[in-house]
């Protein structure tokens, strides 16, 4: 009963403290794709991804009724650094639908101005408002608007102490009269969060100071979390090394909370409830992450993972060393990675998997026609020569006072060249290990559509070769042969593709330059290069986020540079983020539906190519 | 050399490309104009025909275009043949202007007659009369293609692009696109200019988010609508934003910049 009232006590005063109009919600992941392509529209860098800011705490001053209920302490606000634009995961601050979407576009068009950021955050507000207001005459209204319902949220300066009231009225004015405030003189307490400007001094991510992404494995399993543009503040520290893992150095009190920096040496626990751990984490103020990549069960299972050396493919020769793009000191680093070219060893020939053979005889049959042919056609209404034929027979039915019928007097020939050479470039970094469906993993997909596009390209006699990557930093990236240009397709082709195996990570750039220089040697008029993969460029590394889609882009350039048509095909459904700025608008499709790429794919070339 | 008319075509130079046509013509070169779709590419090429008074036989490349079309074919007649030409034997005989617009369309079979033409020999051989025209001094070749144009797989010849004279157009500057909409359409300036910003930020999207981008040719149509006294917001999304884009959410997004300019 306790439970029960403290329950209902706990809903009663939370709703009325919370002034939130769910109803009226605005969610990013609805209009994400649009704020991007706004964002862009406005000039800002293409580069850039959008994703959720994180809720920090505030510190201001908040209404009693809030205060009564324990709740508006933690604020989400946008900010943008070099590598995402963050954006509240949702505005519904507002009763009104259309005023709440108004905020997050103006939020965006507010990131787009370019403003030295290196001015007082009032300042450069106003600037920032008053640049785009200027650019945009159009928002005048929307922002009138946005700035009577934000102040009419705040708590007005008659009921703040007086610092805090000058504070505010400092605020109030900048935001309906920008550019007439000078400077704020700040008051003991931080001033109450404005929702219609970035964060006044956003946290540095964990992205942006270096080693992005340290420790965090592709992962295998579940790919729920990936759906979640939320993403943590995380704090990088030393991994203290504990040499005895099972001696308690700390005093178990201190377990209380999450936040604290705890470093257990226990690689064989196993964090079995992840809902929970979900939960903990969006409670968290900062998630503290080691850099010895061992601290979660997903790495320690993925670092078992790695094959002992005499299990492994057979290397084909020595290294091959690649060059890599640094971004941040935008220079092309000479012999960076090193790819090994590798040959699945244990790989027996095979037939092709019965499931698969009715769509195999079909596609074979739809590609047959694009065989190069060069006919004539006859009794065509328009044509290079005359029908001879079908002009006697219209002059002798003329003769004999026969009624004519419609003739095509013409002959027409139809000439298919079809000089082409396509090689494709197949992800296979451990996180094709995601099961799509209940009965298929990414792998499996990307096997069947190897198989299906194999079966359809041997129809139409196209040269084609098959190529699969993945990597284990710049020292390991694994460039897997399957087939070769100057191969016949066969049943050991098949057996390699049956062969391949999910691993490591997603070292792009290297992959392409590698699929590139072997492409580049085919003398065909049109070289394309099939990119297939299931996520982002990534790697244990620096080799994650922005550097990695720099680096990848920086390859793709090179490779159009040779003559070559990069195209990427891809089942990431969040691709729109990064794929254009990679590939361009017309240089990339999504799979919207993983198990429909088998089919798919052998039936975009053909519309690719035709 | 000024013949220009009354009924020259309005055109807003944007450099020195009337000099640079004048001078091939003069000297027998063939031009290729390389541009974005409609930033102004044929309205240049009818400009300095009417201006060189010279006919203009303008050919709309495609697929399906064979080098009959172009060179001409035999017709049939009541109990004859007749031999009819194509624009190109035309305007080789007239010594006038053959122009071929998104030359990388046509099968590339059918523009291998063009190299005759393009170099210094500026011969047509007609296989099927038997006939080797040569050229007029006043016969130019003008073809022009759109190297941002997303087809995959699809550009033009070395062979062929290495006999001509080539001019890249771009978009004009803000000041003179604005100048084209009054112009053109008898627009006020603000709504010129306007129209010219939203230009400018649907052409950042370009190769990224959109295959083809804001022509100079579409903000006229807009200004026509809202000359006409249609709202410029919808106006735009009419002429702009739908004529752009299928993707619902890239409409989105094109539509905010759209009322963020005029407002809502």
């Amino acid at each position: 009963m306790e439970e029960y009232v403290g329950a209902l006590w706990d809903r009663l005063i939370t709703g009325a403290a919370e002034k939130r109009h769910a109803a009226a919600a605005v969610r990013l992941d609805d209009i994400a794709k649009s704020a991007a392509i706004f964002f862009r529209a406005l000039g800002g860098d293409p580069g850039l991804g959008i994703s959720a800011a994180p809720a920090v705490r505030h510190g201001a001053r908040r209404r009693l009724l809030q205060r009564v209920a324990g709740s508006g302490e933690k604020i989400e606000l946008s900010w943008r650094d070099g590598e995402v634009l963050r954006l509240p995961s949702q505005i519904d601050l507002f009763a009104e639908q259309a005023l709440n979407r108004d905020l997050y576009f103006w939020l965006v068009a507010l990131a787009a101005a370019d403003i030295d950021s290196s001015l007082p955050w009032i300042i450069r507000n106003q600037l920032a408002t008053q640049a785009t207001l200027e650019r945009f005459p159009g928002l005048q209204n929307r922002y009138a608007r946005l700035v009577a319902a934000v102040i009419a949220l705040r708590i007005p300066p008659q009921k703040l102490p007086p610092d805090e009231a000058a504070q505010e009225n400092a605020i109030r004015q900048a935001l309906q009269y920008p550019g007439t405030v000078g400077a704020i003189t700040l008051a003991a307490r931080p001033f109450q969060p404005v929702p219609l400007w970035p964060h006044p001094c956003p946290p540095v991510s964990a992205a942006a100071t270096g080693a992005a992404g340290a420790g965090s494995p592709e992962q295998g399993g579940s790919a729920a979390n990936k759906k979640s543009r939320r993403k943590h503040m995380a704090e990088r520290t030393d991994a203290k090394e504990d040499k005895n893992g099972f001696l308690m150095m700390f005093r178990a009190e201190s377990l209380f909370s999450w936040s604290e920096f705890v470093k257990v040496n226990r690689p064989q626990d196993e964090e079995d409830d992840a809902e929970t751990a979900q939960l903990a984490a969006e409670d968290m103020d900062m998630l503290t992450i080691a850099r010895d990549g061992k601290t979660s069960a997903a790495s320690v299972r993925f670092d078992l993972d790695l094959p002992a050396g005499a299990a492994d493919d057979t290397p084909l020769g020595e290294g091959v060393l690649l060059p890599e793009w640094n971004w941040k000191k935008q220079v092309l680093q000479p012999d960076y990675c090193s790819l090994q070219q590798l040959i699945a060893m244990d790989a027996k020939p095979c037939e092709l998997p019965s499931a698969l053979k009715n769509t195999a005889n079909q596609l074979r049959r739809q590609f047959q026609a694009l065989t190069p042919v060069r006919h004539w056609l006859k009794g065509q209404q328009d044509g290079d020569e005359l029908d001879m034929d079908a002009w006697v027979q219209l002059a002798s039915e003329r003769n004999s006072t026969m009624p004519t019928s419609e003739h095509g007097l013409y002959r027409a020939q139809v000439n298919q060249e079809r000089d082409l050479a396509c090689l494709l470039l197949a992800d296979i970094s451990l996180s094709t290990d995601a099961y799509v469906s209940n009965h298929a993993r990414v792998i499996d997909v990307i096997r069947d559509s190897l198989l299906l596009f194999s079966e359809a390209l041997a129809a139409t006699g196209d040269s084609f070769a098959l190529y699969g990557f993945s990597s284990l930093k710049r020292s390991h990236v694994r460039f897997h042969y399957i087939k070769g240009f100057e191969e016949q397709y066969s049943g050991q082709v098949r057996g390699r593709i049956t062969a391949i195996k999910p691993g490591y990570y997603t070292r792009m750039g290297a992959a392409i330059r590698q699929a590139a220089s072997l492409l580049v040697q085919q003398k065909k008029r049109q070289r394309l290069l099939l990119i297939l993969t299931d996520g982002k460029p990534n790697d244990l590394d620096q080799y994650e986020g922005r550097y990695g889609i720099e680096d990848t882009r920086v390859a793709l350039i090179e490779a159009r540079k040779l003559g070559l048509r990069p195209f990427c095909v891809t089942i990431d459904t969040e691709a729109s983020d990064y794929l254009p700025h990679l590939f361009g608008a017309g240089g990339y499709v999504v799979i919207r539906n993983p198990e429909d790429l088998p089919k798919e794919l052998p039936l975009l070339y053909a519309q690719m190519t035709r | 050399m000024d013949t220009k008319t009354d009924n020259t075509p309005f055109y807003e130079p944007g450099g020195d490309e009337c000099e640079l046509f004048e001078r091939a013509w003069n000297n027998r070169l063939p031009l290729l104009i390389k541009g974005p779709t409609g930033c102004g590419k044929t309205r240049f090429v009818s400009h300095m025909a009417a201006r060189l008074n010279l006919p203009l036989y303008t050919v709309a490349c495609h697929d399906d275009l064979t080098a009959a079309d172009l060179v001409g074919r035999h017709l049939i007649g009541d109990g004859e043949t007749i031999w009819n030409d194509g624009p190109l034997t035309r305007a080789v005989r007239e010594g006038g202007i053959c122009y071929l617009d998104e030359v990388v369309e046509a099968r590339k079979d059918t523009t291998v007659v063009l190299h005759p033409l393009a170099d210094d020999r500026r011969m047509l051989p007609i296989d099927r009369t038997g006939e080797q025209l040569q050229a007029p001094p006043s016969f130019m070749l003008v073809v022009s293609y759109n190297p941002g144009y997303q087809n995959f797989l699809k550009g033009m010849k070395p062979s062929t692009r290495q006999r001509f004279v080539s001019l890249t157009f771009d978009f004009p500057t803000a000041a003179q696109e604005e100048a084209v909409l009054v112009g053109e359409t008898g627009i006020d300036t603000m709504t010129a200019k306007r129209l010219v910003s939203i230009a400018g930020a649907f052409r950042a999207l370009r190769d990224h988010d959109l295959e083809e981008v804001a022509s100079t040719r579409l903000l006229v149509y807009a200004a026509t609508l809202i000359k006409d006294g249609y709202d410029p917001v919808r106006a735009c999304r009419a002429a702009l934003v739908e004529t752009l884009t299928d993707d619902a959410e890239t409409a989105v997004a094109l539509h905010e910049v759209v009322s963020a300019t005029f407002g809502r």
